[in-house]
């Protein structure tokens, strides 16, 4: 990765420390090796951070929506409200099934944590601003996101309980029937980006908004419809949140975890959905392309507004049962991706488009 | 076209979520911020004072006791020595009532009344019953509409201070030939009774008028 470095809007602060570790002197490797545990650890604070104020965004959007005032109690309309909440689950006892499978059971939530995280390797915050520009980016990014699923199914079967397991096994059919019509929705900007890096699909819609793959019509906005239809089921939320229904399953998947366990699966749910949604921006809204606010500020504040989208849909719309789930994902949104893939690719290949 | 539809309806439904998200909270911060109760909400009991003089409306005629039907109003206002009655004892227990506003609609002489105040949570369950002097304390400040005919209020009995014995001996011979028979059911206050008995409990004006007159004689 280090002859990306070039494209590191960080470069300055990465050089700087790199510097510093030569000084001091460290040899090669281990200098490589600090510099990037830095920085991870710098995205992952900063994402965790995000994935607090989420939390309390989306209690207040909520209680707005319901014309209550959602937490209230802790400073300013409650702003540190999460942190306390997060400062709690770290303290409490760490509860645990006796008969548990102890292995899976402890590495679950592991797992979900880290393949939150994950995708924000390739993720451009913003003009030059990415870890790794890898020239296979979406496809990484399908790819690790999918191990939140391993994480479910893990925390399903090693909390030995029958609402766990079953949260994990629907958890498990939801989202390999919905990675199919998300695929094929993201093919339909990767045919016009003509590559899976996510720099260069982003600089494929540079220029006016009018250039976002979202205007590209008539396949643009179908494809972003499929796309946050599958993405709202990947990130389990409500209309499709029947791996942790709440009055069928308890609390799903994570019924038996509490303490720091649990907080991890929930902070993962909130990063996943700003995963999903920086995706969206990065596919359908020109990721950080915007005139007069710096290029991370419109990244962030296009990606606010797509996860206003998603509180939105959770506060709206009542839950699916599972077979309406299962109908609604092979039945209308596959045939309906792949014909707007077909007919993006025919409009590609005769070059009607803009 | 049915999908075109149903895409429509989403909108819909996001539509109103999306205005109600726009609108102002319903919620009152409890602690901090309150409800102006409306006039003729009922919250707990209390014995009105006389605008003027101070002292209480309260006749002690019973008929809240009467009224209700928890049994949380328990009075005892036997006639002294002047035939005048004297208010000894006026507790009502809010563990009991349940506020259904029956003894201020039962009151002739706007004694008492359901005040809009509804905050009594309290550690100790004896702190509920309420006695004269904590009564008149809570209804100091309620206002009312003093609708009154005729003031007769009774003499509240001080703490500390006896029940003067000195009439009621004379007083109970003579309305117990009238009609003994219906005095025994609710012989609750041996001294008091008697003399109220023979006239019917909806005529409590008239009763207190003669005792009054009997008192100035």
């Amino acid at each position: 990765m280090g002859d990306n470095l070039g494209n590191l809007e960080l470069a300055h602060v990465f050089y700087w420390l790199r510097d510093l570790l030569l000084a001091t002197g460290l040899t090669e490797p281990w200098v490589t090796i600090v510099t990037y545990t830095a920085l991870g650890a710098m995205m992952f604070g900063v994402l965790a951070l995000l994935a607090l104020f989420l939390v309390w965004w989306e209690r207040k959007i909520g209680g707005h929506i319901q014309q209550r005032f959602g937490p209230m109690r802790t400073g300013w309309h409650g702003w540190y409200q999460t942190v306390m909440d997060a400062l709690k689950l770290l303290q409490k006892e760490d509860v645990v099934v006796d008969k548990r499978d102890k292995f899976v059971f402890f590495w679950a939530p592991v797992v979900c944590f880290v393949a939150a995280f994950l995708a924000y390797v390739v993720m451009p915050f913003g003009n030059r601003l990415i870890v790794a520009d890898l020239n296979i980016g979406i496809l990484y990014i399908m790819a690790v996101t999918t191990f939140t699923v391993i994480s479910l199914l893990m925390a399903g079967w090693g909390s030995n309980n029958k609402y766990a397991l079953l949260g994990g096994l629907r958890s498990a059919a939801q989202v390999v029937s919905y990675e199919v019509p998300m695929v094929a929705s993201i093919l339909t900007v990767i045919v016009y980006a003509g590559s899976l890096s996510m720099v260069d699909i982003v600089e494929a819609q540079s220029g006016l908004f009018i250039n976002w793959n979202i205007f590209r019509l008539p396949f643009g906005p179908i494809a972003f419809i499929v796309y946050i239809i599958a993405a709202t089921a990947e990130a389990n939320r409500t209309p499709f949140d029947i791996p942790e229904a709440e009055q069928e399953l308890v609390a799903g998947f994570n019924i038996e975890y509490s303490g720091m366990k649990f907080a991890m699966f929930f902070l993962a749910e909130f990063v996943n959905m700003f995963t999903v949604s920086a995706i969206a921006v990065t596919l359908f809204f020109g990721g950080w392309n915007g005139v007069f606010l710096p290029s991370w500020l419109w990244f962030l504040l296009k990606t606010l507004g797509v996860v206003l989208l998603l509180m939105l849909f959770r506060w709206t719309y009542p839950r699916l049962r599972v077979d309406q789930l299962m109908e609604f994902a092979w039945k209308f949104l596959v045939p309906l991706a792949f014909a707007n893939l077909i007919l993006g690719s025919i409009m590609k290949y005769l070059g009607w488009y803009w | 076209m049915g999908v075109l539809k149903g895409l429509k309806e989403l909108l819909r439904g996001m539509g109103i979520t999306g205005r109600h998200l726009g609108r102002h909270a319903v919620t009152i911060q409890y602690p901090e911020e309150r409800w102006t109760m409306p006039e003729r909400s009922r919250g707990v009991v209390v014995l009105l004072s006389d605008k003027e003089t101070g002292e209480l409306n309260c006749t002690g005629c019973a008929l809240c006791e009467k009224a209700c039907p928890t049994g949380a109003i328990d009075m005892d206002a036997p006639r002294g020595e002047d035939k005048k009655r004297v208010l000894t004892k006026f507790v009502v227990d809010n563990a009991i009532c349940c506020f259904c506003g029956l003894c201020e609609e039962a009151c002739n002489f706007c004694a008492i009344k359901m005040d809009t105040r509804y905050e009594m949570s309290v550690l100790d369950k004896k702190e509920l019953v309420w006695d004269l002097f904590k009564l008149q304390e809570m209804g100091k400040d309620t206002a009312y509409e003093d609708t009154r005919k005729k003031k007769n209020p009774a003499r509240v009995l001080k703490p500390g201070e006896k029940m003067p014995e000195a009439k009621p001996p004379e007083a109970k011979p003579e309305p117990a030939p009238v009609n003994p028979g219906e005095n025994k059911p609710a012989a609750e206050t041996p001294e008091a009774k008697p003399a109220e008995e023979p006239k019917k409990p909806e005529e409590p004006a008239g009763d207190d008028k003669k005792s009054e007159s009997g008192g100035e004689n």
